[in-house]
């Protein structure tokens, strides 16, 4: 439990000291949460020269909503997700996804940002929020721009953050009213675990379908195909099978020590099944209650 | 670098000198000597470590020294200060742990949750335990002992 | 059935304050002032190779580095039942993590930036991973030395093979019992290897002080046995075992892996080598799970023989042990198989070999249940399956061959008391045996399996315990003595073996962990053995005080010996019934006569106990003769799975496990061995699995990818049921049950799989991915690739002949 590096720390009050600190360092890092950081830095996988704790700039701790848009500033915690009334009522799926995250003494801590800064293949963040259309707002030395999510993640724990910008929120557009969504993390037990694979499903007015995939490429991934065969068309069973079909084509799983291939595929093609049918159902206004294990 | 940070704990205002890379987990137990928090896994998985940090469930393994300054750090020495809670007499009346190391941990991460949920049900007892290992009671006396304060209140 | 106040009731664990009020203090909980030194361990980056240089100058210049100790400081063997380890590896290493080196240093930051520094030059040898590669003709062999390392009198190495130990045990003729048989089944079933994982990880203090006093200060469940490995290990160093001080407070949770000594020696040697300050060993996680023990993983050959009307005539048992790099105690776990491999059924006619292999993988060792999880789940299975071949009922035919009071068992012995009869019987009720059942859901299917179970403490024929006891002012007791309390309530149940006896209640009797130099002699806390054999000594001590105590009352107050009892902490007397003396009154002062004179004086008491009817002399190639096991607690174990046969996600609706406790000293206590032990054996047959690369580096040595039970995966329903047939040797009647509640999890889980989807799968663990792949017709074994790793058994161990090991060993 030894962290042998040397390094700075500095806690700025605003977003513009810590651009300043950012730009100023070779090797700056951004202490939100932690709980990945932390240990990082004790198995000497990141070597910063200094951490910027972004926990004194109070104007990124909060869920902002202006008309149907929510922004989820780099300090909130996927338990404040779990504890926001507009989250519950509009977006309950991120609360599905949230809860699963972890363990709750993890999840007062990390942030959702960090979680999809990491960029791991299985977080839980990156699929959910890809149905959102969610967009990434960074802050750096070159300005501040917007980045979908869809063009976030690179690779294996690579996003296309540069070194001295700092993730400052994430934003979506809450669904309208008549949607439903469903989210099926596959771990090895119910208690808490990284996906093995996981889906997120979001079904609006219309039949618009929304499908994104997590620890079955090496990224987040969207089932853009899957997305063009359902657009607009109601979700019947036969449709479902032919979607289920177009899995080979939207996601390229590999065999680590979590789980093969093999069946990451099988059961993919089981949770995009139930996923699909208790997004639409929820759209219906029936189907299992958010919070319901699906899987 | 080096800075002084101060913190309340359990009630008392605690000064200490931190380097950036000292753990917040380390330092409770080796430089104030706070001992109850375990060292189990040192990478947040276990929950031997757990505190409560401004009241909330947190893992002291994944948080360094320096982040805490100013704030408030609560551990089992610091809740049974007035004597036993019902929550902890419960626990050793019904036997529910045995090596005890996973005790301190539980106990806060219970203790956390019936102060926000008194009366949770017995899914919620588990998921609010599930961050807490227990390698030697199969959980059971420790949920019923939760579920048997709950109904009290 | 004896009316006891104190035996047999639900007491409050006397340490229960301690533990939930933070009070409990652990080995890394204790201070050690600002002197104290902190080691960080260089480890082997390969399997097998020779070490051709250690370079320590580097690391030396580092400010605050006090020493760096390498294998050329400690050219001694140790070992608890064979040396064949060095403290740190000197000419080779054999496994990925071994000790190559430590660096001591003031703080842990410096000592784990100059363990950096430390320079190893290796020559990669040849290695060893899997059983296959092990016992060729042609092996690499791990231990060229092997047949003159020092042993205990019944390990059999095999000079010039990998094969460090292979017990027999012949009975009656095989060919014969085959003969026989109306049916014969014959297959394969694999177990992993598996890790302990006590949430306290190892962590020994060491101190060699300037007046020659080694005192360590240690997380173990063995202080006795570890002082004793410690004085051989160090005798060449002039340290004898009055030299040596082992203190133990509080451990969190053993398991096995904390018995013998593992890392410990590492602490002890360093302590040597910086005398005058304490140095601190504790290991990480990943350490914890690499190198301390493992539980061993083994390729089981069974071939059943029976008569059409289910009588079991000739079991051939074959048990290949992937044991690892050394098998100091990991031997004796195969040696134990070797004995009671029949489990335990009524069988004429039995083969068992059990053999003990090296690899290049972590040292094999003692886990809770010490090898019968590990052969009940293909013994259980194969039973079910003979049962299904003869048309007959699995319960049925279990109760037909279970082993009963008096049967001879392999090696010759007589079967103690024991009720399996009602053990099976009571869980097949409480599962609704027999009755087929749907879920509502079409995805789901339910299906009932259940598993009979026996274990016999694994000791050497003279283990023994010994207590102290003593009175204070107040009439409380403090008992001294040197099991350890690991979780299980040894604290408490001694209490309450005293207490029964002194009529002082449990909460007025403190019970210490053990100290070498002040606590009684205990061999080690393993094998169930310890409320048997040390509630034994504690009763001695106790009924030694209570002589005492009525020697005092007969001399201070006159009234005849046999007339005293002992009632609610007083004395009082069959001859006067007005006399009622409390013990505060007399206890330490004594009591006053008439003359004013004093007769008495501190009551104190001593007890011993060792079996006297066992012995390991049995005859090597049939085991016959001999005496080595004390007895078996036997019991059964039932469940009720529902599986989604799309994901493979298994729920467990509801479990029971039967045990036969021979007396439950504290019935409260026995269900948390019930329940921990049923979840812990759960865990490994759903979730559980360590995984190798093909260079033998564990891929998973943390609980993000060793997934051990949370909260959450809890059965729905635990049914304990405690059956009590008293164990006549054993204190008040009991017998132990510590390891036994996880033995039956693994085949009765794997029953339940085939029983609702007809799916028999033979190798553990059974995880919802393996039963999901296996139910689309693809075999988990045949994916494997270097990223998922491997465990051990090489091919496919079902196609694997061990011809060419009989050759080799036979040379």
């Amino acid at each position: 439990m030894t962290i042998a590096l040397d390094y700075d720390y500095a806690k700025p009050a605003t977003l513009a000291q810590a651009r300043k600190l950012m730009a100023k360092h070779k090797a700056p890092r951004v202490l939100a949460g932690g709980t990945d950081l932390v240990p990082w830095l004790i198995d000497g996988m990141v070597e910063p020269d200094i951490l910027v704790d972004i926990k004194g700039i109070a104007s990124l701790g909060r869920i902002r909503v202006k008309g149907d848009v929510v922004t989820l500033g780099a300090l909130v915690t996927f338990n404040d997700l779990l504890e926001s009334k507009v989250i519950a009522k509009r977006a309950p799926m991120l609360q599905d996804m949230a809860s699963k995250v972890a363990s709750t003494g993890v999840r007062n801590r990390a942030t959702v940002l960090g979680n999809l800064c990491s960029a791991v293949p299985c977080c839980d963040a990156g699929p959910s929020l890809t149905v959102f259309d969610a967009q990434i707002q960074l802050s750096g030395p070159d300005g501040d721009r917007v980045v979908p999510l869809d063009d976030w993640f690179t690779g294996p724990r690579q996003t296309v953050r540069k070194p001295a910008e700092i993730a400052t929120a994430i934003s979506f557009t809450l669904p309208p009213k008549g949607s439903g969504a469903a989210w099926i993390k596959l771990g090895r037990y119910k208690g808490e675990d990284l996906a093995q694979a996981s889906v997120a499903v979001l079904v609006k007015p219309g039949n618009v379908c929304k499908v994104a995939f997590g620890s079955v490429a090496p990224r987040p991934v969207r089932g853009v195909k899957i997305e063009q065969l359902l657009d607009g068309r109601p979700l019947t069973d036969d449709l479902i099978a032919e979607a289920v079909k177009l899995l080979p084509e939207c996601i390229s799983p590999i065999t680590d020590v979590r789980s093969t291939r093999e069946y990451r595929m099988q059961t993919m093609e089981v949770m995009l099944e139930r996923g699909l049918k208790a997004a639409a159902a929820r759209a219906a206004g029936r189907g299992p209650k958010y919070g319901t294990a699906l899987i | 670098m080096k800075k002084t940070i101060t913190m309340n704990l359990n009630g008392d205002l605690r000064s200490v000198e931190v380097e950036p890379g000292d753990i917040l987990l380390d330092v409770l137990r080796t430089r104030l000597g706070i001992k109850s928090p375990k060292i189990g896994c040192e990478k947040g998985d276990c929950g031997a470590c757990t505190i409560l940090l401004n009241g909330k469930v947190v893992r002291s393994c994944l948080i360094l020294a320096i982040e805490v300054d100013g704030q408030e750090v609560t551990t089992v020495e610091g809740i049974g200060r007035n004597g036993a809670t019902r929550l902890q007499k419960a626990f050793v009346e019904q036997n529910s742990f045995q090596c005890g190391f996973c005790a301190p941990g539980v106990v806060l991460a219970a203790t956390a949750l019936l102060d926000k949920n008194p009366k949770p049900s017995e899914s919620e007892v588990k998921e609010a335990l599930a961050g807490n290992l227990c390698r030697c009671t199969g959980y059971g006396p420790i949920i019923d002992a939760v579920m048997s304060v709950a109904k009290e209140n | 059935m004896a009316n006891y106040k104190y035996v047999g009731k639900d007491a409050v664990r006397i340490d229960g304050m301690d533990k939930v009020s933070g009070a409990a203090v652990y080995v890394d909980d204790m201070d050690f002032g600002p002197n104290l030194l902190h080691a960080e361990i260089v480890e082997s980056p390969h399997a097998h190779a020779l070490i051709k240089k250690v370079d320590i100058s580097e690391a030396m210049k580092v400010p605050g580095v006090v020493k760096v100790v390498t294998g050329e400081d400690y050219p001694f063997t140790f070992g608890l039942y064979m040396q064949d380890r060095f403290i740190f590896a000197r000419d080779r290493v054999r496994f990925v993590g071994e000790q190559v080196a430590a660096v001591i240093a003031r703080d842990s930051k410096t000592a784990k930036r100059a363990a950096k520094l430390v320079r190893v030059d290796y020559e990669e040898l040849p290695d060893v991973l899997d059983l296959e590669g092990a016992l060729k003709k042609d092996s690499v062999l791990l231990h060229p030395d092997l047949d003159k390392y020092s042993r205990c009198p019944w390990f059999f190495p095999r000079k010039g093979t990998n094969i460090a130990h292979w017990r027999k045990t012949r009975k009656g003729d095989i060919e014969e019992g085959f003969a026989e048989a109306d049916e014969i089944l014959e297959d394969t079933y694999t177990v992993p290897r598996y890790a302990h994982c006590a949430i306290e990880p190892h962590v020994i203090v060491g101190l060699y002080d300037m007046a020659g006093r080694l005192t360590l200060w240690s997380s173990s469940q063995s202080p006795f046995t570890q002082r004793h490995v410690f004085a051989e290990a160090l005798a060449p160093l002039g340290l004898t075992h009055k030299d040596i001080r082992v203190i133990t407070p509080y451990v969190g949770g053993g398991f096995g892996g904390k018995a013998g000594v593992s890392m410990e020696i590492i602490g002890c040697a360093l302590a040597m080598a910086v005398r005058g300050q304490p140095v601190k060993v504790r290991l990480t996680r990943a350490q914890e799970f690499y190198n301390t023990y493992q539980r061993q993983g083994v390729i089981a050959k069974i071939r059943l023989g029976c008569k059409k009307d289910g009588t079991i005539t000739a079991l051939e048992h074959t048990l290949h042990w992937d044991a690892g790099a050394y098998v100091e105690y990991g031997a004796n776990v195969v040696n134990a198989v070797g004995l009671s491999a029949t489990g335990p059924y009524r069988v004429p006619h039995v083969k068992i070999d059990s053999i003990c292999t090296y690899t290049n993988l972590p040292p094999g060792g003692p886990y809770r249940g010490f090898g019968y999880s590990e052969f009940h789940f293909g013994l259980e299975s194969h039973m079910t399956r003979m049962a299904k071949k003869l048309g007959m009922d699995p319960v049925a035919f279990r109760k037909k061959n279970a082993i009963a009071e008096g049967d001879t068992n392999g090696y010759g012995s007589k079967m103690n008391p024991g009720d399996i009869q009602k053990a099976i019987d009571e869980v097949a009720k409480a599962v609704e045996w027999g009755k087929k059942e749907e879920s509502a859901d079409p995805d789901k299917k339910i299906g009932k399996g259940l598993a009979l179970f026996w274990k016999a403490p694994a000791m050497p024929p003279n283990a023994s315990s010994a207590a102290f006891l003593k009175f204070n002012e107040d009439g409380s007791i403090n008992i001294a003595v040197s099991g350890m309390e690991i979780g299980q309530g040894y604290l408490t149940v001694m209490a309450q073996v005293a207490a029964e006896v002194l009529a002082v209640p449990p909460e007025r009797i403190r019970v210490e962990t053990p100290d070498t130099d002040r606590n009684a002699y205990e061999w080690q806390t393993v094998g169930s053995h310890v409320t048997w054999s040390c509630g034994n000594a504690v009763r001695k001590a106790a009924e030694d005080a209570k002589q005492k105590i009525f020697d005092t009352i007969h001399r201070g107050c006159g009234l005849p010996v046999d007339s005293l009892y002992l009632e609610d902490e007083h004395v009082k007397s069959r001859a006067d019934a007005s006399f009622a003396m409390p013990f505060k009154n007399f206890v330490i002062n004594g009591i006053m006569t008439q003359d004013g004179t004093w007769r008495g004086g501190p009551i104190v008491g001593s007890g011993m106990f060792m079996p006297e009817f066992t012995s390991a002399t049995g005859d090597p190639e049939t085991s016959q003769g001999g005496h080595p096991c004390v007895h078996y607690t036997v019991g059964a174990a039932a469940v009720k799975l529902e599986i989604d046969q799309r994901t493979g996600k298994m729920r467990v609706l509801k479990t029971a496990l039967a045990v036969d406790a021979g007396q439950a000293i504290n019935p409260s206590l026995v269900r948390g061995q019930l329940t921990g032990g049923l979840l812990q054996g759960l865990a490994t047959v759903l979730y559980e699995d360590m995984r190798y690369s093909r260079k033998g580096k564990l891929l998973n040595p943390n609980f993000t990818d060793y997934k051990i039970p949370t909260a959450e995966d809890v059965p729905d329903e635990i049914i304990p049921i405690i059956i009590e047939t008293p164990q006549p040797d054993g204190p008040f009647g009991a017998r132990g049950v510590g390891e036994h509640t996880m033995i039956p999890a693994a085949p009765m889980v794997a029953d339940a799989v085939e029983d609702a989807l007809g799916l028999r799968i033979k190798t553990m663990p059974l995880t919802a991915e393996k039963v999901a792949l296996a139910a689309r017709g693809i075999d988990f074994g045949s994916l494997k690739t270097d990223s998922i790793g491997f465990c051990f058994m090489g091919s496919d161990p079902a196609d694997y002949d061990f011809k060419s090991r009989d050759s080799a060993a036979t040379e």
